[in-house]
């Protein structure tokens, strides 16, 4: 075990240990859970260690715990197993501290009768952050509906109360994680013991979201509120709305009309009526609360006091979190409950208190202080500190002693954790999580530890890394949790589209098929263009050529800037160096990468874990040899070959896993969009010839199109301009001409919901590009110089490429309903921040 | 003393505005000493949806919400109001201010309320040069009603009256920097200093009767809306409205649209628009003396 840091006076008790009791016995509960780890082996752990760490990465499961947030997610291999009956009395314990909380908040968001009889100093409800002014007299009873506490044993073996959560309570979804990876990894670790499923628990939360509804109707349209992609939670909130079938939205997906909550869908506002509350209740509405918050939904607390939404848990209700509350529970449980609190909290004071004051800070401090009302603060031990760190802290509680609380220090149970190949101690606490089922409180028969370091313990800092356990609830006989029947859900219309689909998740499949297909192309040019780079023997003049349209190609699509490639008497200098500095850091292809990687992180919902999977692992495996390639010529092609695998990855996981609806849809109809701009522009600039030197253009042209085999299968070696223009720009056959991207453009826009008017217009315009493309070629074919035709072509495929960009802009402006800035009035002198799409 | 209420504030937009939602904070409260005989909320263009209720403070608020595109809004407020606040209680029989504060603290029987008025708020945080500027006015032990009316009087003296050197959030450092502002600011710099000392205010807002009564010199800040300070004298004597632009303990001239810890909280019109481009707003405020019907 890690030395206390120096000066810090350790607990007035050593913590007891999990597995072993005071005589050095296995307990009893642990025999049948130990077996496994000894008969595994050293060797054996260590390996299925590496295995269960691996299935976290692959799964994409990044850590929320402070400090190492983008980290991959750790779960110990040895669980924490939990006795029946002790679980028992821990869930009737959890369940009348939610029914005290739940009955506090009532009496704080309404009459503050109880509270103001003396019961609650008033600086924990009016100089609490988490006390929203707007939610009093908003009240929706119960203010909760979910509820966790955080938990240690303490050294005579009874377990205390460290933390409550009350707003978004985070970590089921994670505690289900550990147990279904575990479970895969460590298979007979699980066959010799008896222990209750954690899916249940999700049944009972799933139908007790959708008693909510206001309207008390059994099929609402429940939908998780999120604060987004670049949350550490994010990967909670996706995994959570899918086990409790709920949409999984922002802010930004959301806007009230009229005092009602709508998603906003590609095919209209549809309505919500229950909202699972993840994002700071702060945050959820700007014209009320946070003034300019880009996260929330102006009006949205309007619409919870008219009762048209149900918001759980309620806005305010990270109100209970204060630490400092603790202090004041037993005494409100009598009064408000008329019951003795059952569970007790960490001996806890607040510093508002004189004489608790002069009790803490007197040394040697048993205690640990901690703002009295921000519970994301760790504690910390005064003797911790350096002198004038202290000098500093207690200044702050003298001028301001009723923002301050402190805790008795307080040594937690240690628990065998994987460490170096063998068992060590280590001090661990407990969340547990319970829901409101419309009747009872109902606990997960399950958790999440997490595993402490002695020295985070004491002096309240975080290590960067942390490890996680799965907590095994030991199942009695015929046990098992079994909630009110589920409200009978009527049977649905059958639905072959998915009109639903966010009209921010269409963009962003949209902009992922356009990205990916850029990287393509960005890869499929700097190819054909390193192939000819690396021969060391004099360019031949119809290389030199072709190297002066492939730059001339990079530079169109921005890939490599507009300067610094030469051209001059038979050599192409600079072209190189631009494709290394593409792949370096700021470079053109790496951005993109961020891109597609972003994109694909805010679709992720929409993707299943194998798809994910695939497009992660290959991105990763491109960027990493893209970002290898150094100085290295032959390095960059490794890297080109890395992305177009990657692409085609893409390509064919869409196609073999994705229902085709909106969400293929758009990511197919961003990625033809792409291609059909690419080959229209790339084709006018090879064609940008003197006529004479016209065959050397067409000879890059099909090979840009990946299309030689097919026309010297076609016409074998003779190569004219008609027969090749119309395999690359009218043959709807061919996956990589123009004519093909144009007429499955067709067909999708066609597909599309929404009302004829625009969808007709949208499918017309790519119907008249398709048309113009094969009149371009029946021109060429008909001309008595086809060279000369081919060579004047420029200008016509330039405008065609035009055309197509138009009409993404189109398909933006109406499927994506840009909605323009919104601003704040008669509050911020300042500028306000744009709100996109927050209305 | 009857008075009629008018109030209109218009807003100007450069561009369509698509979607607006607005939070009110403009009919004026009942409260003792208050009676509001007729109060009406009229909106250009007429809102789609208008809904209404109490807040935290028991203000009433009202919420607005159009979705068809303007580029002008307009809210008139006509109300019709009779105040006659009670006369504070004699300076000398309040209780120190030491004892009003620590009474707040504990969260004492009857003060319990009121504290939520001692603590930070965002526009009016118990400031440290706000809390040693009011200090000069409470010497220990002095009632605390004496306090605040030499408070209220050296604000009056010190400040001069500016409209155009602060804005709706110029932090109350800033203003007792320059000494100057409007009454916003000044109402701000004394609750903020009362804070300091552990003591109770509210900002509270509402209108000055534009012409003074006969005979007395024109008020300040007359023609817009108006605030003042609530200041809390404990238990036993409850609030006293105290208006630092003017030094007058409020008996009729005012009338009260609502109270809050500050500006922020009840600020007249506050909203969300969707496009709109650069605004403007004007507001034109009127408190004339009625007839007793």
């Amino acid at each position: 075990m890690n030395a206390p840091a120096p000066g810090v006076p350790g607990p007035d008790l050593p913590g007891i240990d999990e597995m072993v009791d005071g005589t050095g016995l296995l307990r009893t509960h642990w025999r049948s859970v130990l077996g496994t780890f000894t008969a595994l082996g050293r060797a054996g752990m260590a390996e299925r260690e590496r295995r269960l760490d691996r299935a976290f990465v692959d799964e994409g499961i990044t850590s929320v715990l402070p400090g190492s947030a983008g980290r991959p997610w750790r779960c110990d291999l040895v669980p924490l197993p939990l006795p029946a009956a002790e679980f028992a009395a821990l869930e009737a314990g959890l369940a009348q501290r939610a029914r005290l909380l739940a009955a506090l908040l009532a009496d704080i968001y309404g009459p503050q009768t109880v509270a103001a009889e003396g019961l609650l100093p008033p600086a924990l409800v009016f100089a609490n952050p988490g006390f929203l002014r707007p939610c009093r007299f908003a009240v929706q009873t119960p203010l909760l509906h979910s509820y966790a506490a955080d938990l240690i044993r303490g050294p005579d073996g009874g377990w205390l109360v460290l933390a409550d959560r009350t707003a978004a309570t985070v970590g089921a979804g994670y505690a289900r994680e550990n147990r279904r990876l575990l479970s895969r990894v460590l298979p007979e670790a699980f066959r010799p013991v008896q222990m209750r499923q954690l899916k249940p628990f999700f049944d009972i939360w799933q139908d007790a979201l959708r008693r909510l509804d206001p309207r008390g109707r059994p099929n609402p349209t429940v939908a998780l509120l999120s604060p987004g992609t670049t949350s550490p939670q994010w990967f909670e909130d996706m995994f959570l709305a899918r086990e409790l079938s709920c949409a999984l939205v922002e802010g930004g997906d959301l806007t009230v009309r009229g005092g009602t909550v709508f998603l906003k869908t590609l095919k209209g506002l549809q309505q919500v009526d229950v909202l699972l509350r993840r994002l700071d209740g702060r945050m959820i509405d700007p014209l009320e609360l946070e003034a300019g918050s880009p996260l929330g939904v102006t009006g949205l607390m309007d619409a919870v006091r008219q009762g048209s939404v149900r918001m759980a848990n309620d806005p305010g209700s990270g109100l209970a979190e204060a630490p400092a509350l603790s202090a004041f529970l037993p005494a409100l449980c009598r009064r408000l409950l008329g019951e003795e609190l059952a569970l007790p909290g960490v001996p806890t004071v607040w510093l508002g208190d004189e004489a608790a004051r002069a009790e803490v800070l007197r040394p040697p401090s048993g205690w640990r202080v901690m703002p009295a009302m921000d519970s994301r603060v760790a504690p910390v031990s005064p003797p911790a500190l350096t002198p004038a760190a202290r000098a500093e802290l207690m200044a702050r509680i003298d001028a301001r002693p009723w923002e301050w609380a402190a805790s008795r220090l307080v040594s937690p149970s240690v628990a065998p954790c994987l460490e170096s190949q063998s068992l060590a101690p280590r001090p661990m606490v407990m969340r547990l999580f319970l829901v409101h089922d419309g009747r009872n409180w109902r606990a997960m028969p399950g958790g999440l530890a997490r595993v402490k370091d002695e020295a985070e313990w004491l002096t309240g800092r975080a290590p960067p890394v942390g490890i996680s356990k799965d907590v095994w609830v030991l199942a009695e006989e015929g046990s098992d949790l079994v909630g009110p029947p589920a409200p009978p859900v009527p049977a649905l219309r059958l639905r072959r589209t998915a009109g639903d689909l966010p009209s921010r998740v269409a963009d962003n499949l949209f902009w992922l098929g356009r990205y990916v297909e850029r990287l393509d192309r960005a890869a499929r040019l700097g190819r054909a263009s390193l192939q000819r780079l690396v021969r060391t023997a004099t360019l031949l003049p119809h290389e030199l050529m072709e190297l002066e349209v492939l730059a001339a190609c990079l530079i169109e699509a921005r890939l490599i800037p507009s300067e610094g490639v030469v051209v001059t008497g038979g050599a192409v200098t600079g072209l190189g160096e631009a494709l290394l500095r593409s792949v370096q850091e700021n470079g053109k292809v790496t951005r993109t990468f961020a891109d597609v990687a972003r994109l694909t992180e805010n679709v992720r919902d929409r993707l299943t874990g194998e798809m994910y999977a695939t497009f992660t692992a290959t991105l990763r495996a491109a960027r990493g040899d893209a970002a290898a390639a150094g100085r290295s010529l032959d390095g960059l092609t490794h890297g080109m070959v890395a992305i177009n695998r990657f692409a085609t990855a893409v390509a064919g996981v869409a196609a073999e896993n994705m229902v085709r609806g909106g969400g293929w849809l758009f990511l197919d109809l961003g990625r033809r969009l792409e291609r059909a701009w690419a080959v229209a522009g790339e084709v006018a600039i090879a064609l940008d010839q003197p006529s004479a030197r016209i065959e050397a253009g067409l000879r890059l042209v099909l090979e840009l199109c990946d299309s030689a085999i097919t026309y010297r299968t076609r016409y074998f070696d003779v190569l004219q301009p008609a027969p090749v223009l119309d395999l690359v720009l009218a043959d709807q056959g061919n996956p990589r001409g123009l004519g093909f991207q144009l007429a499955q453009m067709h067909t999708l826009l066609d597909e599309l919901g929404g009302e004829g008017g625009a969808r007709e217009m949208l499918a017309g315009t790519a119907a008249g590009l398709l048309a113009e493309a094969e009149i371009i070629v029946e021109a060429v074919l008909a001309a008595p110089n086809q060279a000369v035709a081919a060579a004047a072509l420029p200008p016509r495929l330039k405008a065609l490429a035009a055309g197509v960009a138009a009409l993404s802009d189109h398909i933006t402006r109406r499927y994506f309903a840009l909605l323009p800035a919104a601003q704040t009035l008669g509050w911020s002198a300042e500028a306000a921040p744009a709100l996109r799409g927050a209305a | 003393m009857r008075y009629r209420v008018h109030h209109l504030t218009t807003y100007a937009y450069a561009e369509p505005v698509d979607l607006a939602s607005h939070m009110l904070h403009l009919t004026p409260r009942p409260q003792p000493g208050q009676t509001v005989l007729s109060a009406s909320l009229r909106a250009t263009p007429q809102p789609s949806r208008v809904s209404g209720a109490d807040d935290h403070f028991g203000n009433h608020a009202t919420w607005m919400f159009l979705d068809l595109p303007h580029q002008r809004f307009e809210v008139a407020v006509e109300a019709v109001v009779e105040v006659a606040f009670p006369p504070p209680p004699p300076p000398a029989s309040t209780p120190p201010w030491e004892q009003v504060a620590a009474g707040l603290r504990s969260g004492a029987a009857g003060s319990w309320q009121a504290a939520e008025f001692s603590f930070d708020s965002p526009l009016a945080p118990a400031d440290r040069a706000a809390g040693l500027y009011a200090r000069h006015s409470f010497p220990p032990g002095r009632p605390v009603l004496e306090g605040l009316l030499d408070l209220n009087a050296r604000i009056r003296r010190d400040f001069s009256f500016r409209t155009d050197v602060t804005t709706v959030v110029t932090p109350v450092a800033r203003v007792l920097a320059q000494r100057a502002g409007v009454c916003q600011d000044f109402t701000h710099v004394m609750v903020a200093g009362l804070r300091a000392l552990g003591l109770s205010a509210r900002y509270v807002s509402g209108y000055l009767r534009t012409r003074p009564p006969p005979g007395q010199e024109a008020r300040r800040g007359a023609d817009q809306s108006h605030a003042w300070v609530g200041a809390w004298l404990g238990p036993a004597h409850g609030w006293v409205d105290l208006d630092p632009t003017n030094n007058l303990v409020v008996r009729d001239e005012h009338v009260v649209l609502a109270w809050g810890r500050d500006y922020g909280d009840i600020s007249p019109v506050r909203g969300v628009i969707l496009g709109g481009g650069e605004h403007s707003v004007t507001v034109a405020v009127d408190l004339e003396p009625a007839r007793a019907a």
